[in-house]
């Protein structure tokens, strides 16, 4: 081919006579990794790189159109812009999933080309074109303003903080990750290349709800380069589900598709260009049906059954008390129904897995997942294999929120490499990713709750609906943890609570960040606002009368342990609140830290010596979170020795033991104590070994950590539902045009083990419970998804009001993992009812659908 | 969401690619453009774009406006500090004031219906909806014949410039468009 395109990147010439995006050159010819493909629509920034002095989006630009110019990645940073990136941004704590990194590294180094001393919104204008759904963008934005302090000579780089010899619980812990993830060689699935990869992708349904009457591959077969097309009939058991398998692998012929995310057939190909070709060369003939559109539809007499066991996917009732007898004898008692959307969790990383034949009979898959176990589990079902035979091991992951618990592009993966015998990678466009996988579950909940005449709450009476849309995903236990704790963090003994949740033809709704709270305690917390208007005292104080102190009984029965501190968030934003009447909403919430409800939640963790490094061996995911770092820190703790004598060996199903699925914010306090058990003993060993870590040389001490709880509705006067709870009090206040002006964000996580990261995950927490309250919907027609990532409502970092991280400690912790409870998911429960409550108390209108209407944001 | 901000710059929405009228001795210099419009004279085919007969160059104080060889008003970035001088001067309408980091704009401002601007104009919008289509942000709409940039939802990743088939989309920096002006 005539390399007629020629231009320079990183210095260096480069030609190619291919015409296509920028984006693949760069990845798939130069290998330059940093560049990452987060939706190749424009939408995203994570492909950002600098053109002849812009930033621009790679997957934008042309090679045709980038003849004669200049490019740069992070590859061609100078090191001095290395070092300063990778040392502001850890400092800063501006990392966390990673893989919007690199771009706003390069969105932040055309910035500083011009300017190398930006003021606060020059930087917020500058990453306009760059999605963070982590951070919040306040630490990217830290991290850009000390990067540039150091480039003009006013802040210096220590070292001593990325060596993190003072490494232990509570130390400002410089993340494991931030060097590979700022410089854009830690990889990512998609960034996996191997000799003899083909790719495989599904051709999925174009109705909502239609039979298949036939598939023909014939045309696609006959293409050079594509290798196989499979369907259901090759898939040994078409089931996979994270919990109830009821997911069809592929829609077989003569069955009917239950969403738009449904696959038809596999193609696999020998290379990305030929499987587009040959997806659209399969032709399939369907029979459109009606598809069941709404819980209405789906409950109604005579509905369309879309599973076996009819639309009703699950229900729970949790009772205590006499709830009916109370609110009638009750002095206020309030009512209203509440209805919030579907949300799509526009991770910045697409599903991803790479797969091979592995040993003589079984199968490796290298994936971006919430649980390598999980994924195993799932592998082993669809296969009818041993598990032992499927080995899951986890790359970085861009990402999850709860989105990558279900497996997604893993066993079709695996089925893919089965089939050619060789590696095949599988990923989603972003389109696909939005429209396959589960969604937080869209509500339509009525609320009543009553108080005395002082503002003592005196019972509740809930009715929870959940559309789980085509697929059960995680219905069961995130419509559970919805009941459970549609209560809020209140004494008050009488409650009934009735969910349900159902199958539609909608995209599926499983796990999300918060996992069914956020939309019950939104609905609980703008009732509470009504009540405290009956009785005639504030919406803070009605909180503050009722909330939870240790020893008091929370309404499902357990008695708060010592370590509850939801006084003290109340305490730490009242002058926030009360200083801004009129303009300021408040909310509380509480959500579990581990699993509970009786299930066998374990921790699990082996330390090995090995060549003078302990080794951590959790299988325990790190979404972006910063679990990896915090066990590093727990084993600091336990043992004085410094991050460098520590390495963390990730998640591998064959080599390290199953610490459960990142979910229930439980990885910190589970997983986490089972390290610090297992380093006690190691520093144990140590110490008898006179402090010396080469004696103990190949030893290993492994640990479990198993805290019991009791199964929901157990008949005992105090069961346990969960090994601890994190609380927390929000306070959004708005300025004059309604716009959100600041957030003060007060948690009890318990003891905090990095100061850095947990500021990170309650700005990004805030941030995307403001997205939920006032931009973010998921659109659907006819059951067909109509957003694309950049109009999902995302908030950009222009968007941004001043968030204000708080974390309030008590003396008095839990025994377990030093303390800490875990704050993933609470981070973002509060915000959206604190907005509402805002918006009440200036314009007196109860907003009772999310996004809220008539705001600044939405008219 | 739009912010406030408060420094600006003008912007020709036009690229100049009408076909120019025979009409010998029409568009004198001295009368400009809109003593042109007031004698009735036929300067372009097109019904909406630049004359370029530069009532707007001898408004700006700063020498920030020429008209470009494609027959277009042309604005210098560097020198512009969006006055907004040339904005009123102009008697088709067609400068406005942006943002100076704003790079991606819709250059014609024809309400002709597609078939017509083709005949007339190289560069004219003929309202294809490639660009409405490829927007990511879901920033533009064909109305009135033309496509519209809500400035207020672009994120300016130059998707549209990139994919539009006449060059009607520029882009300011000459990255994603390479100009014939």
């Amino acid at each position: 081919m005539d390399n007629k395109y020629s231009f320079t990147v990183n210095g260096i010439t480069h030609s190619t006579g291919e015409d296509k995006p920028l984006l693949r050159f760069l990845r798939d010819d130069l290998h330059l990794h940093s560049v990452k493909d987060g939706c190749s629509e424009g939408a995203c920034g994570t492909c950002t790189i600098i053109v002849d002095g812009k930033a621009i989006k790679s997957c934008v630009l042309t090679t045709k159109r980038a003849v004669g110019r200049s490019i740069l990645t992070v590859e061609g940073l100078s090191e001095r812009e290395k070092e300063a990136f990778v040392y502001a941004f850890g400092a800063k704590g501006s990392v966390q999933c990673g893989f919007c990194i690199p771009g706003m590294v390069m969105a932040g180094k055309a910035l500083l080309d011009q300017n190398l001393n930006p003021t606060e919104p020059e930087i917020k204008k500058a990453l306009r074109g760059n999605i963070c759904r982590c951070t919040g963008y306040k630490k990217i934005i830290e991290g850009i303003q000390l990067t540039a302090a150091i480039l003009r000579g006013e802040a210096e780089i220590e070292p001593e903080l990325e060596a993190g010899a003072d490494y232990g619980v509570g130390s400002r812990a410089f993340r494991i990750d931030v060097r590979e993830k700022v410089l854009g060689y830690g990889e990512y699935p998609d960034d996996i290349e191997l000799p003899d990869m083909a790719h495989g992708s599904c051709v999925r349904s174009k109705y909502p709800r239609a039979r298949v009457l036939s598939i023909d591959a014939s045309k696609a077969l006959a293409l050079p380069g594509v290798l196989a097309v499979l369907t259901a009939e090759d898939v040994p058991n078409n089931k996979v589900g994270h919990i109830q398998q009821d997911w069809d692998v592929m829609i077989a012929v003569g069955d009917v598709t239950r969403y738009v995310g449904d696959a038809i057939c596999l193609v696999i190909a020998e290379s990305e260009a030929i499987l587009e070709k040959a997806k659209k060369l399969v032709q399939v003939e369907y029979e459109e049906l009606t598809p069941v559109r709404t819980i209405q539809e789906a409950s109604a007499e005579g509905a369309d059954e879309l599973h076996p066991g009819g639309n009703l996917c699950q229900k729970r009732r949790v009772v205590r008390g006499d709830a009916k007898a109370a609110l009638k004898s009750s002095k206020y008692v309030v009512s209203q129904m509440y209805k919030t959307p579907f949300t799509e969790h526009a991770f910045l990383e697409p599903e991803c897995a790479v797969a091979l034949p592995w040993g003589d009979d079984a199968v490796k898959v290298y994936t971006t997942d919430q649980g390598v176990y999980d994924t195993r589990h799932e592998i082993s079902i669809m296969l009818g294999w041993a598990p032992e035979r499927i080995v899951v091991e986890n790359k970085l992951v861009g990402g999850g929120f709860g989105g990558k618990e279900d497996v997604s592009v893993q066993h079709i993966a695996v089925l893919a490499a089965l089939a050619v015998k060789r590696p095949v990678k599988v990923k989603l466009s972003r389109q696909e990713s939005i429209n396959f996988h589960p969604k937080r579950h869209a509500m339509e909940g009525t609320v009543t709750l009553g108080c005395d005449e002082n503002g003592i709450f005196t019972g509740i009476d809930c009715d929870i609906y959940f559309d789980t849309g085509a697929y059960a995903s995680l219905c069961g236990p995130v419509l559970e943890r919805a009941c459970t704790h549609s209560v809020g963090p209140y004494c008050y003994q009488n409650t009934e609570i009735r969910g349900y949740g159902y199958y539609t033809n909608n995209p599926p709704a499983g796990a999300y960040r918060g996992f069914g709270v956020c939309q019950s305690e939104f609905a609980l917390e703008s009732n509470i606002n009504l009540l405290a208007e009956k009785v005639g005292i504030s919406p803070w104080e009605i909180r503050y009368r009722n909330a939870i102190e240790p020893g008091k009984v929370l309404p499902n029965g357990q008695i708060a342990d010592c370590s509850t501190a939801l006084k003290e968030t109340l305490e730490a934003v009242k002058e926030a609140y009360e200083s801004n009447p009129g303009r300021a909403g408040i909310a509380c919430a509480m959500k579990n830290a581990g699993v509970g409800v009786g299930l066998p939640d374990k921790g699990r963790a082996r330390l090995t010596v090995k060549d003078g490094f302990v080794e951590i061996y959790s299988a325990a995911s790190d979404i972006g979170q910063g679990c990896a770092t915090v066990f590093i820190q727990m084993v600091a703790e336990a043992t004085g020795l410094g991050r460098g004598q520590i390495k963390n060996m990730g998640c591998n199903s064959d080599l390290a033991p199953d610490s459960g699925t990142t979910s229930g914010s439980r990885q910190t306090l589970i997983t986490g104590e089972a390290i610090r058990m297992a380093a006690v003993d190691l520093k144990a060993a140590l110490d008898a070994a006179g402090g010396d870590l080469e004696k103990l040389e190949g030893k290993e001490f492994y640990a479990e950590f198993y805290d019991p709880t009791d199964k929901l509705g157990a008949d005992l006067p105090n069961p346990k539902s969960h090994v601890a709870y994190g609380f927390a009090t929000h306070v959004v206040i708005l300025d004059d045009e309604g716009r959100v002006k600041e957030v003060y964000a007060a948690h009890d996580s318990g003891k905090v083990v990095n100061p850095i990261a947990i500021q990170g995950q309650i700005e990004g927490g805030v941030l995307m419970g403001l997205g939920y309250a006032l931009t973010e919907d998921f659109p659907l027609k006819d059951c067909v998804p109509q957003a694309k990532y950049g109009t999902l409502g995302l908030m950009r970092a222009t968007d941004i009001p001043d968030i204000h991280a708080i974390y309030v400690e008590k003396d008095e912790q839990l025994p377990f993992a030093y303390g800490a409870k875990g704050i993933g998911e609470i981070a973002t429960i509060p915000t959206a009812p604190a907005a509402q409550g805002a918006y009440y108390a200036m314009d007196g209108i109860l907003r009772r659908k999310l996004p809220m209407e008539n705001t600044y944001y939405r008219k | 969401m739009a912010q406030k901000r408060t420094k600006r710059m003008a912007v020709v929405n036009c690229a100049g690619g009408s076909t120019r009228a025979e009409n010998p001795g029409a568009g004198s210099p001295q009368n400009g453009c809109r003593g042109a419009l007031e004698a009735g004279e036929k300067i372009i085919e097109c019904g909406y774009g630049c004359l370029g007969l530069g009532d707007c160059v001898a408004a700006c104080k700063l020498g920030a406006i020429t008209v470009g060889p494609t027959g277009a008003a042309v604005v210098d970035r560097e020198k512009c500090v969006g006055c907004g001088l040339c904005v009123g001067v102009c008697p088709r309408g067609l400068i406005r004031l942006s943002e100076p980091e704003f790079n991606i704009f819709t250059r014609c401002q024809s309400a002709a219906d597609g078939p017509t601007t083709r005949k007339v104009c190289a560069t004219g919008c003929i309202a294809c909806g490639i660009c409405e289509k490829n927007c990511p942000a879901g920033a533009i709409t064909v109305t009135g014949n033309r496509a519209v940039i809500d400035e207020a939802k672009c994120i300016a990743c130059g998707m549209c410039a990139v994919k539009c088939p006449r060059g009607t989309i520029g882009d300011d920096w000459k990255i994603f468009t390479i100009d014939r002006a």
